[in-house]
């Protein structure tokens, strides 16, 4: 709003320190445009361009062959596979992320830095080392293995292990969100809820939580968006059974070395508009939070 | 409520905050806790109200050991230096926040709390700003709606950590004069932490001093200015020449009539003596 | 917000999720095919003819799930525990290696079923672009300088590992003696093949997209039913099969693994079904996916599709996969020296 205002003063009451046209301040247009247009072409080549291509591949041999490939028994519980990971994974994360942002930003105590370190070990691991740690320990040579395999409990190659790949590699975002929220914020807030006589869990619904919604959707949605898109660490604990265990991203990898671009090209749709309805959900949330904030500070 | 701490002892690591405090703070007086940063008063004030805990010692209320007893159950009212109202929520929320949390049984019906968080707002004068939000607020104003805040649970005690030291001088003035007639007003036990001298002698009814985690003097604000126990307390309380002063004595004069007073108690003390009128 | 709302969503998302999760299990016999990447098509077309031929033999209704991947990982997955009751790979080293680790697999596997346990083969040939540009006729002409080669990378694919056997092969017969000599003169032939190389993808179908799709290459060497498949499906009229003077054997073999079909009690369904694969009528949709079936009378139907090609084997020629594994393809071994050199 103040660069707006500042565009509106009367011409003459800037004297004749004309701002638009001082050199010294003023970038030269050549190099504007310059600039303008290398990002939007940057932009265009890297972003639109590919989700472009994504679907104008997947509908190449018409809507018939796009809908058959997405009604195909093994794309359709490639879908259900992924949102159900997402939806056990995400759920969870958001618990984790919050009782560990929780613990980190309101209280001091041994070992803090370490875990700190730990949340952001699945960001720094290779997403393949992320699902070989699952078969390490789950595998028939693994740790518990064969403890597994004699109670009967399938964990890698199989609905679990999917899941628990996702959630390591989805940790991070809801608690790296909240954490500097939740640092910046302080204790106050709470102690105050306290000595009104709040319980400890009221304090935390009704003042902790509220403060960082914002932040913990953005999170969320972080999280989501990673859950069904993850690829390597998957890949590792999946066994690829087709109608089982193939997930939406394994499920296009396979299409695609079939040769069969164009169910390949449409099941990857499927997840770009995920993605894209993400986005949407993302873009809203920080249009609503923007809204919340003008309003609280008019 | 009276309150009463004995041999409170307190340490973060190396520092001692605390170093055997004992106090007494009679019911219905509203007591300052004056002295330098980092002399113990703030921890002091978290220790009563119980958002710290002693690492020795005892808090009674009214008599009875509350050092088992939880924050939300010791019913003190708490102001926060930086005022801690909830930044999510509006000021008729946020003065309706202890109400609306307390267990079903003893919470108050809804035209109830409609009623008291009004009656709140009225009593600190800022019943207009009920729909705004806490970052719309002056910093006096979010004072006084913290105060109102912490008044809605009828709190037995009234803590407050350094309530004015956020604010602007001028806006100090009044606003303290203001705590001083409310608390004439309420009569509730109340303890303030200040750094500020000027502050604690012209508010308080009676003026603890501390440094060092230990207590200096304590004593009415003429007492600590007359007497001082210490040369801390002599340093500082050293006012130069516009130190607060006490009305002794007047005679005032009415249709003939001279009426002769004498004051006997000790505060509070006047802030300004105009000498023109 | 209401403050009990999150914690009423999360019981309802985790309710649907122990319900979503449910709908995958039967109650009707299962069984896991664990095979390698190119081979869903043909085992998707074998399921519903030999879950009928069961079903009318025994009346049980039976649920073939398939798993595809590169070859030597997915062995690695059933070593690691993926509960396959039977592999079928395109190179026995990767079914070798489950008798090796934890004894998955019983050492006499090959002695099993017909063949050597493999009910089909193929052989490595070669795919140029429409009207063969680069007159590319036999493996001496990959060796010629100025010309590019793309296969797939011998170390981590059974397709670019046959590859190089097959050029080796080639190089040991046109020597015709054996012995130090021979083995000098394959070392050069393939040294010189493999510097015509520009890039080693590292399965079968990388290599295929590097050679169609990014146009990179005069030549693709890769198995016979990949190079038919790529001509239907990739690009029809853009390339041409050659087929060299000689190539070799590749064997595609199956097996049952034992534990896991102990475990499971589905011994009888898995023996069947790869029983099944040496039938006439199993051989039949093994021709049809340009497999060369092991069966005379099917060959011989089809023998439009297979033209005739001298072959060698592994075992015949090159002294077995395990000294083939050895001094070929072990770390520092012959190959990685051709490599180095390069």
């Amino acid at each position: 709003m103040a660069a707006a205002a500042a565009l509106h003063v009367p011409a003459g009451t800037l004297g004749h320190f004309d701002y638009q046209a001082s050199p010294a301040t003023r970038e030269a247009n050549w190099l504007r445009w310059t600039l303008l247009t290398l990002s939007l072409a940057f932009f265009a080549f890297f972003l639109l361009l590919p989700l472009v291509a994504v679907f104008v591949e997947a509908l190449r041999k018409g809507w018939g062959t796009y809908l058959t490939a997405l009604t195909d028994p093994d794309a359709l519980s490639a879908i259900r596979l992924t949102l159900l990971a997402a939806a056990i994974s995400v759920p969870l994360n958001l618990v984790f992320g919050i009782a560990a942002a929780w613990a980190i930003a309101k209280f001091e105590f041994r070992g803090k830095q370490f875990l700190i370190t730990l949340i952001d070990l699945p960001f720094s691991v290779s997403p393949v080392i992320a699902g070989l740690v699952w078969v390490l320990i789950f595998g028939a040579q693994g740790w518990v293995g064969p403890w597994a395999a004699e109670h009967d409990l399938k964990v890698i190659f199989a609905v679990p292990g999917i899941v628990l790949a996702t959630i390591f590699v989805t940790f991070p975002f809801v608690a790296r969100e909240l954490i500097p929220l939740m640092e910046a914020q302080g204790r106050e807030e709470e102690e105050a809820a306290i000595v009104l006589g709040a319980t400890g869990w009221q304090a935390f619904w009704r003042v902790t939580l509220p403060n960082v919604k914002w932040g913990l959707l953005y999170g969320v949605i972080l999280c989501n968006a990673r859950a069904m898109g993850e690829f390597g660490a998957v890949s590792v604990v999946s066994g690829h059974i087709r109608g089982l265990t193939n997930t939406l991203p394994l499920h296009v990898e396979i299409l695609y070395n079939e040769y069969n671009f164009a169910a390949a090209f449409a099941v990857a749709s499927i997840l770009a508009l995920l993605a894209l309805v993400t986005l949407a959900i993302k873009t809203f949330i920080e249009y609503q939070h923007a809204r919340a904030m003008a309003a609280s500070t008019e | 409520m009276s309150i009463e701490v004995k041999n409170i002892r307190k340490s973060f690591g190396n520092f001692v905050a605390l170093d055997d405090v004992s106090l007494e703070f009679p019911s219905g007086e509203l007591v300052a806790l004056l002295g330098p940063s980092g002399c113990g008063k703030t921890t002091l004030l978290r220790i009563i109200a119980g958002l710290e805990a002693a690492d020795s010692g005892t808090v009674l209320l009214e008599g009875d050991d509350a050092s088992d007893t939880h924050v939300r159950e010791r019913q003190v009212g708490f102001v926060f230096q930086h005022y801690a109202l909830f930044r999510h929520m509006s000021v008729f929320e946020n003065v309706a926040f202890g109400l609306r949390v307390k267990p079903r049984r003893q919470r108050p019906s809804e035209a109830e709390i409609q009623r008291k968080v009004h009656e709140l707002l009225t009593l600190v004068q800022l019943d207009f700003l009920a729909d705004r939000y806490p970052a719309q607020l002056s910093g006096g104003q979010r004072q006084r709606i913290a105060l109102a805040r912490a008044l809605a649970v009828e709190p037995r005690v009234l803590l407050l950590d350094e309530p004015f030291g956020a604010l602007d001088a001028k806006v100090r003035k009044e606003l303290r004069q203001w705590l001083r007639r409310l608390h004439d007003e309420l009569h509730i036990t109340s303890i303030f932490v200040t750094h500020d001298q000027e502050e604690a002698l012209e508010v308080a009814d009676r003026v603890v001093l501390m440094n060092h985690g230990r207590i200096e003097q304590t004593g009415t604000p003429r007492e600590v200015v007359e007497q001082p126990g210490t040369a801390f307390v002599a340093d500082f309380v050293n006012l130069d020449d516009h130190g607060p002063a006490w009305l002794v004595e007047a005679k005032i004069r009415h249709r003939g009539y001279v009426l002769h007073a004498v004051n006997d108690a000790d505060s509070p003390a006047l802030s300004r003596i105009d000498l023109a009128a | 917000m209401p403050p009990r709302h999150p914690i009423r969503i999360l019981a309802a998302t985790l309710v649907l999720a122990v319900g979503l999760s449910s709908l995958g299990h039967a109650t009707e016999s299962t069984l896991l095919n664990v095979s390698y990447d190119v081979s869903r098509e043909l085992y998707k077309d074998i399921h519903p003819t030999f879950v009928a031929h069961w079903k009318a033999k025994t009346g049980e209704s039976l649920t073939i799930n398939q798993s595809h991947g590169g070859s030597s990982k997915q062995a690695m997955s059933v070593a690691a525990g993926l509960e396959a009751d039977v592999i079928t790979m395109n190179q026995s080293p990767d079914i070798d290696i489950l008798v090796e680790r934890g004894g998955l697999v019983a050492a006499d596997w090959r002695k099993r079923l017909p063949h050597d346990a493999s009910p089909y083969t193929t052989t490595s040939v070669f795919l140029v672009r429409k009207g063969n540009p680069k007159q590319i006729r036999d493996w001496s002409d990959l060796a010629r300088p100025g010309l590019a080669v793309i296969v797939p990378n011998p170390k981590t694919s059974g397709n670019g590992r046959f590859t190089y056997l097959a050029a080796w092969g080639y190089a040991l017969q046109r020597v015709g003696a054996g012995g130090t000599a021979a083995d000098a003169a394959a070392r050069e032939f393939v040294s010189k093949l493999l510097a015509n190389v520009p890039v080693l993808d590292g399965g079968g179908r990388g290599a295929t997209t590097t050679f169609t799709q990014r146009g990179v290459g005069d030549v693709l060497v890769t198995f016979e039913n990949e190079a038919v498949l790529i001509g239907k499906e990739v690009g029809e009229g853009k390339f041409d099969i050659v087929y060299p003077s000689v190539s070799i054997d590749a064997p595609a073999p199956v097996a049952v693994v034992d534990k896991v079909v102990e475990k499971r009690g589905t011994r009888k369904q898995a023996q069947a079904y790869l029983e099944f694969l040496f039938t006439p009528e199993g051989q039949e949709i093994i021709a049809r996916h340009y497999f060369r079936p092991r069966d005379p009378a099917v060959l011989k139907k089809y023998a439009a599709r297979f033209p005739a090609i001298r072959t060698f084997s592994v075992d015949g020629l090159l002294g077995g996969w395990k000294a083939v594994q050895q001094a070929h393809f072990a770390d520092g071994g012959i190959y990685d020296q051709i490599i180095v050199r390069k």
